[in-house]
């Protein structure tokens, strides 16, 4: 199985002292390394924390993910946001001060395919400033064609690199294809896709090994595509629909941890925390290291403009705090909660279209 | 009087601060008020119409004694720069623009073939522009034929607190130029301020360096006290380091009395 692997997924030096700072056994102690994570954050990032928030486009799935509420055999009631639901949808979320939005599909079906996702991309960019994706792997044209509807960022989690553990749990479809999933980021960053988001599914697989191998994966798309914006997110395994028990148990501890890790590593790059997270873990991270955050999160089909949360979702949130409780929080901490942060202006693709062949 | 000419503008004040990185928009409001800075750069992509209490431009604007550069940062080509800065026109009403473009997010390093391309549009379309660019005597005297304001390269990289990194291309930028040389980005502590200024820059552009201090206002203060020592110095003319002093009896004689 190795053999298929590219080369940049293996062990390299610079990586030493980023795995030290993992371990629990390190000489890093947990309270060195938020001292360290807290002051680069400050001089690169200052005290801002930018807000984003995902809306869900459609809950459709023909994959078999053992560890998501929308796997095609769950029971979940299907559904998808036509435009004009889209655009009520939008307009809810600018209600909340929103203008940084994240659009979510399953995997790819006649249901949801790329045409509905392109439509939806130059909804959501009549409304917003920022519009990202959190949806299925495309070819790089296809890429192309949504950074010039106006997508500037993908996000998309291996889950797992662990190869084996992602054959068990990735069942049946799409989804099952490890490298094509590994290779999407850099599609998209060659299709002019300017922001790639990288993750793993905390839980699913040894959490050290897999945040290294995340590692690995950022440092060779930030050596590739030298214009690209890369982000990480920390996602734990949440109860979902479905009930699938994780083999791992990530602690607060150990993922407090590995975000300092990342960010003293990579002083650079955007950490990206969402509402899976409870209150008190958010609120405690946010200056330490984390620089984007969710807010106001649903994660149903049409969420925004029902009620109150619903079970039904792709997994529970766990800070279902309001936007004003939410950044009264922040504030409180010396913390600047920022709802605008990009023009519409910059949201054309990363660089230069490719020149036509010569004849 | 020793002032900053930029334009048809005046400014007593050397010292312009950056609007980013604050903990709120009201200690951010303070620190420029006890900074005594009179031209200050906002990002147009923090311009927020829709929300008011996210919004950086509308307490900026009605500060008295303030005026107002807006800049481009998180543009990344040439093409949307100049979008970005016919837009902060429109809605500030400022002359000024602050062309910001870094390709790469993370360490946002300026690019300067974007930028110099950016700022021959602009200089034609009028703008007061003020390119923020790599510490690069070539590109500066490009910018300054191409109709630049002033030329912003950077002392260090963006909140690296690294102090005047380039001091030695500075050196050069400073010598060479006909407009003003801004030093912007990197600067960490008031000392650093004043040597930039002792070098004979103009100005110098602080943002971090207040932004994330413990006390913002009382290090802004401190930032105006150093810029004006640092400017007094230059025009007082320093005294020279030994080694590079001339000798003190002649050297020369045997070439007998010239002809």
């Amino acid at each position: 199985m190795n053999a298929t692997l590219p080369e940049w997924l293996n062990p390299s030096p610079d990586e030493t002292r980023f795995r030290e700072m993992l371990s629990p056994e390190s000489s890093w102690t947990l309270e060195r390394l938020a001292a360290e994570s807290r002051a680069i954050t400050l001089r690169r990032f200052g005290r801002t924390m930018t807000l984003y928030a995902p809306l869900y486009l459609s809950n459709h799935c023909p994959s078999g993910c053992a560890y998501c509420g929308f796997a095609s055999d769950r029971t979940t009631p299907r559904s998808r946001l036509e435009q004009d639901e889209l655009h009520t949808e939008l307009a809810a979320m600018k209600n909340l001060g929103i203008s940084d939005v994240l659009l979510l599909t399953g995997e790819r079906t006649r249901n949801a395919d790329f045409d509905y996702l392109r439509r939806s991309v130059e909804t959501a960019a009549s409304h917003m400033q920022r519009v990202s994706i959190e949806a299925f792997p495309m070819s790089t044209e296809e890429y192309r064609e949504l950074a010039r509807a106006g997508c500037t960022g993908i996000t998309i989690y291996q889950e797992t690199y662990d190869r084996e553990q992602y054959a068990r749990l990735h069942r049946w479809g799409p989804k099952k294809d490890y490298a094509e999933r590994l290779d999407t980021p850099s599609r998209a960053l060659e299709g002019g896709i300017k922001t790639a988001g990288l993750g793993v599914l905390l839980g699913l697989a040894d959490p050290q090994q897999d945040a290294l191998m995340l590692y690995r994966h950022i440092r060779h798309l930030g050596r590739t595509w030298w214009r690209a914006g890369l982000s990480i997110s920390f996602p734990r395994i949440r109860p979902q629909t479905g009930g699938y028990q994780p083999p791992f148990s990530v602690s607060d501890h150990q993922l407090a941890r590995m975000i300092f890790a990342f960010r003293i590593a990579l002083p650079d790059v955007e950490l990206v925390l969402s509402t899976r997270e409870s209150p008190a873990f958010r609120d405690g991270m946010a200056g330490l290291g984390i620089t984007r955050m969710s807010i106001a999160s649903r994660t149903t089909v049409g969420g925004y403009t029902e009620p109150e949360n619903n079970k039904n979702g792709q997994f529970h949130i766990h800070d279902d705090r309001s936007t004003e409780k939410f950044c009264k929080a922040l504030k409180a901490k010396q913390i600047e909660p920022v709802f605008k942060n990009w023009e519409h202006a910059y949201n054309g693709p990363s660089s230069p279209e490719p020149a036509p062949p010569a004849t | 009087m020793d002032s900053l000419q930029i334009g048809t503008y005046t400014f007593s004040s050397r010292l312009i601060l950056g609007t980013g990185k604050f903990s709120s928009a009201q200690v951010m409001l303070e620190t420029l008020r006890a900074s005594g800075t009179q031209l200050v750069t906002v990002a147009l992509r923090r311009f927020n119409r829709e929300r008011p209490g996210d919004d950086l431009f509308t307490p900026l604007s009605t500060m008295a004694g303030i005026t107002l550069m807006p800049n481009t940062s998180g543009a990344s080509t040439a093409a949307e720069a100049v979008q970005a800065a016919r837009i902060a026109r429109e809605l500030s009403g400022s002359p000024f623009i602050k062309v910001e473009i870094h390709p790469n997010p993370q360490h946002l390093m300026p690019d300067p073939i974007e930028t110099y391309e950016a700022s021959k549009i602009l200089a034609k379309e009028g703008f007061l522009v003020m390119p923020y660019i790599p510490a690069d005597p070539v590109l500066a005297k490009r910018l300054e034929e191409a109709g630049c304001a002033s030329v912003m390269p950077l002392g260090s990289a963006i909140g690296s607190g690294q102090g005047l990194a380039t001091a030695e291309m500075l050196r050069i930028i400073i010598r060479e130029s006909n407009i003003p040389v801004i030093v912007d980005a990197g600067l960490r502590s008031p000392s650093e301020a004043a040597l930039a200024m002792e070098t004979g820059c103009s100005a110098v552009l602080v943002n971090s360096a207040v932004a994330v201090a413990g006390n913002p206002p009382a290090m802004a203060e401190a930032f105006a006290g150093a810029v004006e020592a640092g400017r007094k110095a230059f025009r007082a003319g320093i005294m020279e380091k030994s080694g590079t002093a001339v000798a003190t009896s002649p050297l020369t004689t045997f070439l007998g009395p010239a002809s």
